[in-house]
């Protein structure tokens, strides 16, 4: 009996585990907690975390990191507003807006991508310093272009990619689908097919288990890598048009210290640097730890202030408890 | 010929390689100021600078970043990287600022608190990168947002002005003309500096950067020496955080956060390689006072704050690269 007690702990995802706690913890403080209307809320808020958390999964699986994304996320939004903005204001159609905007956007995602990449593929640099550095530049930039301040931005057929459907459509149950889930969902299939399906994605996790070893086998190692931190920049870009979709607006700072989440969410759903171990579906339960434990903090009151110094401490606390779960299954086989 | 006659002779090369290497460093800053001067000069004032104040002031500002500095580098000698010590200094000097101007505890003692909680903020990094195993840019990452989070809580926002005098001389006083900044910067070079290349310890830090199995297997205690290093970056993070304090009399959350960009930059650009083992203190210096008077140019030719991390992250790519270019010639 005790030892299938221990074999179910450690079957199940640690991320399970702490998701499982924070609920019954918030749920016990707050009965208001454990509603439907709750966790549509909690999907809607942690859509666009997810998108940026599969671009630093797929990072983290060949190995690297990138600590760039949160200004990815922050730019692409940035430019895909302004260039919305100025062609609403030379009279194109709000759909036509959004298109070019949308396209901007992910244009942006995919220069930033190809410069960290070609640093660290061509380059051969440590990836955390030089997306570091593309950190830097990347934040300025947005700071620049945006002026310092938020860029509001009115365009209906914008807005309804970042809503629930029922602000725009009349229809049953609408009010729990919202646009940014869709996008996530379809993201995270691409990703899934891109990764367990293409040879692009089996590059990525051979290159994670043993880069040379990749190499020799024939794998053209230096694009893969490239294309890795371009493929993480354009859904960070994504992420960033979703949100100021959402938001309507983009601001200039609003993606500093997300891909901290980002990064965190992959590694509570057990992806590690260590020999490309873990996936994308693990980072779906990394990105619901981040996200109930934030919507959970606000929805029991505990005050603003004290939120993110409390998050921080659950999240790390939650890395060393994945940490030591995957240590004790390891030490079982 | 004898073993080290050879030894020598086969080093020579690479000696002087090293030598060129640290010589192009004092070229590159004596190049910065040489542009800085001709395009800071104007009809009116004349050489801005060249003036002593000036130059003084450029000193000053590259002190904390030297003090962060030297933590760093003995970090990265070691094959470690500490990317809290924004964060760390923000927390401590948060700390100190609440003690001295909220309670009225005497300075001696909030400096000695705040100091103290930079070695243990530190010691946390260390034993989370080696006893729970997280790799150390994510252990710091991680610290780095949530010491932040506590700067934030500690403060509630606030911004806190005004200390008593006796503190205040750490970062505003001078001793013989000189700014105590540069006094407490020097003195920590200087130990520093005498740490990391004539003792034991030093050593150690050199050797677990090298290759950590072979100094494992020669009998170095390697958590113990990372654990150290970690110690020593978050101590000096808190202390260059109260000189920072000390000289503008003002404290908030978000203090330190604008230093572990330069910080990296410096550090890199001053031949501390990212592969470990090599760790070369003066390359920091000489490249903290390149970014000091790089800054200070922007700052009289009114180069918005902006921009001016947009440089510092170019700096940080084009530094690693030409690094990593020269290595490859070498």
């Amino acid at each position: 009996m005790r030892t299938n007690g221990a074999a179910l702990l450690l079957r199940v995802p640690s991320a399970a585990w702490v998701i499982l706690l924070m609920m019954t913890v918030f749920t016990a403080i707050n009965s208001r907690y454990l509603t439907l209307d709750n966790l549509v809320n909690i999907v809607l808020q942690n859509a666009v975390l997810l998108i940026l958390s599969l671009g630093a999964t797929l990072v983290i699986l060949s190995e690297g990191i990138d600590l760039s994304l949160g200004s990815v996320l922050t730019l692409s939004g940035v430019t895909c507003v302004l260039a919305m903005k100025s062609l609403m204001a030379s009279g194109a159609s709000n759909g036509l807006a959004m298109a070019a905007g949308v396209l901007v956007g992910l244009l942006t995602g995919t220069l930033m991508g190809l410069v960290t990449g070609a640093l660290v593929s061509l380059g051969n640099m440590p990836s955390f310093i030089a997306s570091l550095g593309m950190m830097g530049v990347g934040g300025a930039l947005a700071l620049v272009l945006a002026d310092s301040t938020a860029i509001y931005i009115d365009n209906p057929v914008f807005s309804f990619i970042g809503e629930r459907l029922d602000k725009s459509i009349d229809g049953p149950l609408l009010q729990y689908l919202s646009m940014p889930a869709f996008i996530a969902a379809a993201v995270f299939g691409v990703v899934w097919v891109i990764l367990y399906h293409t040879p692009f994605g089996r590059y990525i996790i051979a290159i994670g288990g043993n880069e040379s070893g990749a190499r020799l086998s024939g794998i053209n190692t230096v694009s893969a890598k490239w294309m890795i931190y371009v493929a993480a920049a354009v859904l960070a870009s994504i992420s960033g048009i979703t949100l100021a979709a959402r938001l309507e607006a983009a601001d200039s700072i609003v993606g500093v210290g997300w891909e901290f989440d980002a990064i965190a969410a992959s590694i509570l759903g057990g992806t590690s640097f260590a020999k490309g171990k873990g996936g994308i579906g693990g980072t779906v339960l990394g990105v619901l730890v981040i996200g109930v434990t934030r919507n959970g903090l606000n929805v029991i009151g505990v005050p603003s202030l004290w939120q993110p110094a409390l998050t921080g401490t659950i999240i790390i606390l939650a890395i060393v408890f994945e940490i030591i779960h995957s240590r004790w299954k390891e030490g079982r086989r | 010929m004898s073993l080290a006659h050879v030894t020598a002779k086969r080093l020579a090369p690479a000696l002087e390689r090293q030598w060129l290497l640290g010589a192009a460093r004092f070229i590159v800053l004596i190049c910065v100021c040489v542009v800085m001067t001709v395009l800071t000069r104007s009809d009116e004032y004349g050489l801005v600078f060249l003036n002593l104040n000036n130059l003084l002031n450029i000193v000053r500002n590259a002190s904390i970043l030297i003090i962060i500095g030297v933590g760093q580098t003995i970090t990265l000698t070691a094959k470690d990287v500490d990317l809290s010590v924004g964060s760390v200094l923000s927390l401590t000097s948060v700390v100190a600022a609440i003690m001295l101007n909220r309670y009225g505890i005497p300075f001696p003692v909030a400096i000695f608190t705040a100091l103290l909680i930079g070695a243990l903020l530190g010691l946390i990094n260390g034993l989370l990168i080696t006893q729970v195993g997280l790799p150390p840019f994510i252990a710091t990452y991680g610290t780095l947002w949530v010491l932040f989070g506590f700067a934030y809580l500690i403060l509630q926002g606030a911004v806190i002005y005004g200390f008593p005098a006796g503190f205040r001389v750490i970062g505003n006083g001078t001793l013989l003309g000189i700014p105590m900044p540069i006094i407490v910067m020097a003195a920590v070079f200087g130990l520093g500096y005498f740490l990391l290349y004539h003792t034991t310890l030093g050593r150690r830090f050199f050797a677990t950067g090298a290759n950590i199995e072979t100094a494992r297997m020669s009998g170095i205690k390697v958590e113990r020496v990372i654990v150290l290093a970690y110690v020593i970056s978050g101590f000096l993070s808190a202390l260059a955080g109260l000189v920072l304090i000390a000289f503008t009399n003002g404290a908030e959350a978000r203090i330190g956060d604008r230093y572990l960009l330069p910080v990296m930059a410096i550090v890199v650009m001053g031949g501390t390689s990212l592969a470990g083992g090599q760790g070369n203190l003066l390359g920091t210096l000489v490249a903290a006072l390149i970014m000091a008077v790089i800054h200070n140019g922007m700052n009289i030719l009114a180069v918005p704050a902006i921009w001016q991390s947009l440089v510092v992250g170019l700096l940080i790519i084009a530094s690693v690269l030409a690094d990593q270019w020269l290595r490859r010639r070498a």
